[in-house]
């Protein structure tokens, strides 16, 4: 009995510390994101194109000719202390070099990783996130936005809603939007631009996650029958939900969904019952016929090893690891914070689709290497129709006009 | 369980506690999880408190926890309140607040004390992310950021300085519990126990049910608000998203590892939770379905929890 006891007590205690003795050919890189609870499939989606940037430079040789080693955490739904217990278990006590995450905890993870010198690239797509960066440029220079704010991306959405080549019958507008800072942040951007250009905001409603029984806001939309309905919730069953009772006894209205279009089980799910719905991708990559030769390889290769469309987070989390292992290998030394952290903000990266650069802010505005990517579902599936900036027609894709629209 | 046993075991898990420092001092993860570990350990001997002892089942406790650390928060920052006196108003705020729910929960059954006190904790998300919330300084849907940090004559804790603060958290932890135990082995308890086993019985011998499950709800609330306003003010920033299942599911975990109703089980709880959860966090994915695994098997070889262990010998030796 003594000996089994001793023999735990070695486990535990190898469990706990073994983990410190990371082998020194390798570079340790951290992966903070949620694998467990609300948010488990964003997460999957940006690990994806995570691993697959890492794997890529593996078998290559590796960066410096050393191995890079992930080391994931899981972040779980972002409570506060988790986001900073994340920051403090990948940076203070496994040392990684560089630490590459998607939703990351909205300005929570600013203050969280900005303790630290290690590159932390997060898709927060916040503007209280920026706001925090801005109360100390200093002290957060390692942290890189990989989208534009929900402010910008919101702008960009009214765009090309009004950029559609359709006439639209009235001028009301209906916005659904979530009560977290993403939903709230892009629910109020759209209202003021559609106040601005003259329309009317019907209805504006702010849910909770979790919200699938939609009779209550349904009745509303029959009644003012609105040209445009914008609904903004990140999650697929939501969206899911509110496309099928909608379709019951449609209205003609253009059904706009946002960053909500791209959760993968979405158009999975709806297939061609879709049709029509439109929505946005930030720092996308067009799609499925990609713009230029090396995406269109990188797309094909991305189809063939997750077998499923490329969804929202996955190529902007590969371009950040790029990003990332060519400033390495420009500076030669992982460690060297400082000088990473200098050639990132200075020289920036050339992607897939031509150089990208963070701002003052370190956030990745919206431009032609990083662009927001405007879909709409065709025939099951996410075709893009508009790119911004500036905002254009997509090579030869053409808006259609959705079949619950009368003419 | 004797009040010598428990003030040992209580001596033993802080003694080892308070030396930690000494060999992980200098490694932030762990000093981190160690804080987490005392906060938690107050907030789930509350529970205990109020579930295992007077038998009130009250899903709240995470709900109060909450409602300390906005209150403080927003005294901090809305109202420039240093954050000691910030702390000690948050928890009379919310013993109040407790009191406030316990009312109608007077006059309700056990699971319906549990509906209506988990109505709280579900309701607290959008009071605090709608107008009420942002009119109140709650930050609404981003949270509060910028929390400044406890400072005492000058001496500042928080997460940048984590020995002092996590020596601190200790001194709090061990007041609180200490306080539990003493209630518990006063006359407040007994009339807990009382209440709890036959209410009838206990209201004929002059045990006033009204009197002892509000005073419950004030203390645990009271204690809860201010390990919750103090966990405000180490982190430096609050969002709704502490309300989300995960922190309260942990928490029911750690009452159950402890033994409901085994104080001073829930501390022991915490400690071997938060630790478990940690261990088991190379699973990733799986990392949920093996600690649900394990507490089910707990449940079944321990059905008091780690404190069976030491219930089983006093029994052997009696």
């Amino acid at each position: 009995m003594k000996k089994i006891s001793l023999i735990s007590c070695i486990a535990v205690i190898s469990l706990l510390f073994g983990s410190w003795a990371m082998a020194a050919d390798t570079i340790p890189v951290g992966v903070p994101l949620a694998m467990t609870g609300a948010y488990t499939g964003s997460g999957d989606d940006y690990f994806k194109g995570i691993k697959m940037a890492i794997d890529e430079i593996n078998e290559a040789g590796g960066l410096l000719g050393k191995q890079i080693e992930i080391i994931r955490y899981d972040s779980k739904e972002f409570a506060p202390e988790v986001v900073m217990q994340g920051a403090d278990y990948l940076c203070g006590q496994m040392k990684v070099a560089s630490v590459h995450a998607g939703w990351a905890g909205w300005g929570q993870d600013v203050r969280a990783y900005g303790k630290y010198d290690a590159p932390f690239f997060c898709d927060d797509g916040s503007q209280a996130a920026v706001n925090v960066f801005k109360e100390d440029p200093e002290k957060y220079y390692n942290i890189y936005q990989l989208t534009d704010t929900g402010i910008e991306q919101a702008s960009s959405m009214f765009r090309v809603l009004m950029a559609l080549p359709y006439k639209y019958p009235n001028k009301k507008v209906v916005i659904i939007n979530t009560d977290d800072a993403w939903g709230v942040e892009v629910g109020d951007t759209l209202v003021s631009n559609f106040e601005k250009k003259g329309w009317k905001v019907a209805k504006r409603e702010t849910v909770p996650y979790g919200t699938n029984e939609w009779g209550t806001i349904m009745t509303r939309i029959r009644r003012i029958k609105p040209a445009i309905i914008h609904v903004e919730i990140p999650s697929a069953q939501e969206v899911i939900t509110f496309f099928r009772q909608f379709i019951k006894k449609p209205t003609s209205s253009i059904l706009s969904y946002g960053w909500g279009i791209t959760p993968r089980e979405v158009v999975e799910n709806l297939g061609k019952k879709a049709d029509g719905i439109v929505g946005e991708m930030p720092s996308g990559l067009a799609g499925p016929v990609a713009p230029n030769a090396a995406s269109q390889a990188w797309m094909d290769k991305y189809i063939k090893l997750f077998k499923h469309q490329l969804p929202a987070g996955s190529w902007i989390t590969y371009t950040g690891v790029m990003a990332w292992a060519s400033a390495v290998k420009a500076v030669g030394d992982p460690y060297d914070f400082k000088a990473v952290n200098k050639h990132l903000k200075e020289v920036g990266y050339k992607g897939h689709l031509g150089q990208i650069k963070w701002d003052k802010d370190n956030v990745l505005r919206l431009q032609a290497g990083a662009p927001v990517v405007h879909y709409q579902v065709q025939n099951g599936e996410l075709r893009t129709i508009y790119t911004d900036p500036p905002v254009k027609p997509y090579k030869d894709a053409k808006f259609i006009l959705p079949r619950w629209i009368k003419k | 369980m004797s009040s010598k046993r428990m003030a040992t075991i209580m001596g033993v898990t802080y003694g080892i506690a308070a030396i930690m420092p000494f060999f992980v001092g200098d490694i932030r993860f762990i000093m981190h999880i160690l804080i987490m570990c005392l906060i938690w350990a107050v907030v789930a001997s509350c529970w205990d408190l109020i579930m295992g002892f007077a038998g009130i089942f009250s899903f709240g406790q995470v709900a109060f926890f909450v409602i300390g650390a906005y209150t403080s928060a927003i005294l901090s920052v809305q109202w420039n309140v240093p954050s000691v006196v910030a702390i000690l108003l948050a928890g009379v705020f919310t013993a109040g607040m407790g009191v406030i729910v316990g009312l109608p929960c007077l006059k309700l059954a056990g699971p319906y004390v549990a509906l209506v006190t988990f109505g709280v904790h579900m309701t607290l998300m959008p009071v605090l992310r709608g107008e009420i919330g942002i009119a109140l300084g709650s930050g609404g849907s981003q949270g509060i950021l910028t929390i400044p940090p406890v400072n005492i004559l000058g001496y500042t804790f928080s997460s940048a300085n984590q020995i002092p603060t996590f020596y601190f958290t200790l001194f709090l932890s061990v007041v609180c519990t200490v306080i539990i135990l003493a209630v518990i082995k006063s006359y407040w308890g007994t009339a807990f126990l009382a209440l709890k086993d036959s209410e009838e019985f206990a209201m004929s011998l002059g045990v006033s049910a009204f009197k002892y499950k509000l005073m419950v709800f004030a203390l645990t609330s009271f204690l809860t608000g201010v390990m919750g306003a103090f966990y405000g003010h180490y982190i430096g920033m609050l969002s709704t998203r502490m309300l989300e299942l995960d922190l309260f599911c942990t928490l029911m975990v750690m009452l159950v590892v402890g033994g409901i109703g085994r104080f001073p089980g829930a501390i022991l709880g915490a400690f071997i939770t938060v630790t478990a959860n940690e261990l088991l966090a190379p699973l990733g994915a799986y990392r949920a379905v093996t600690l649900g695994a394990l507490v089910v098997l707990l449940v079944l070889l321990l059905p008091n929890g780690v404190m069976g262990l030491w219930l089983k010998r006093s029994d052997a030796e009696a």
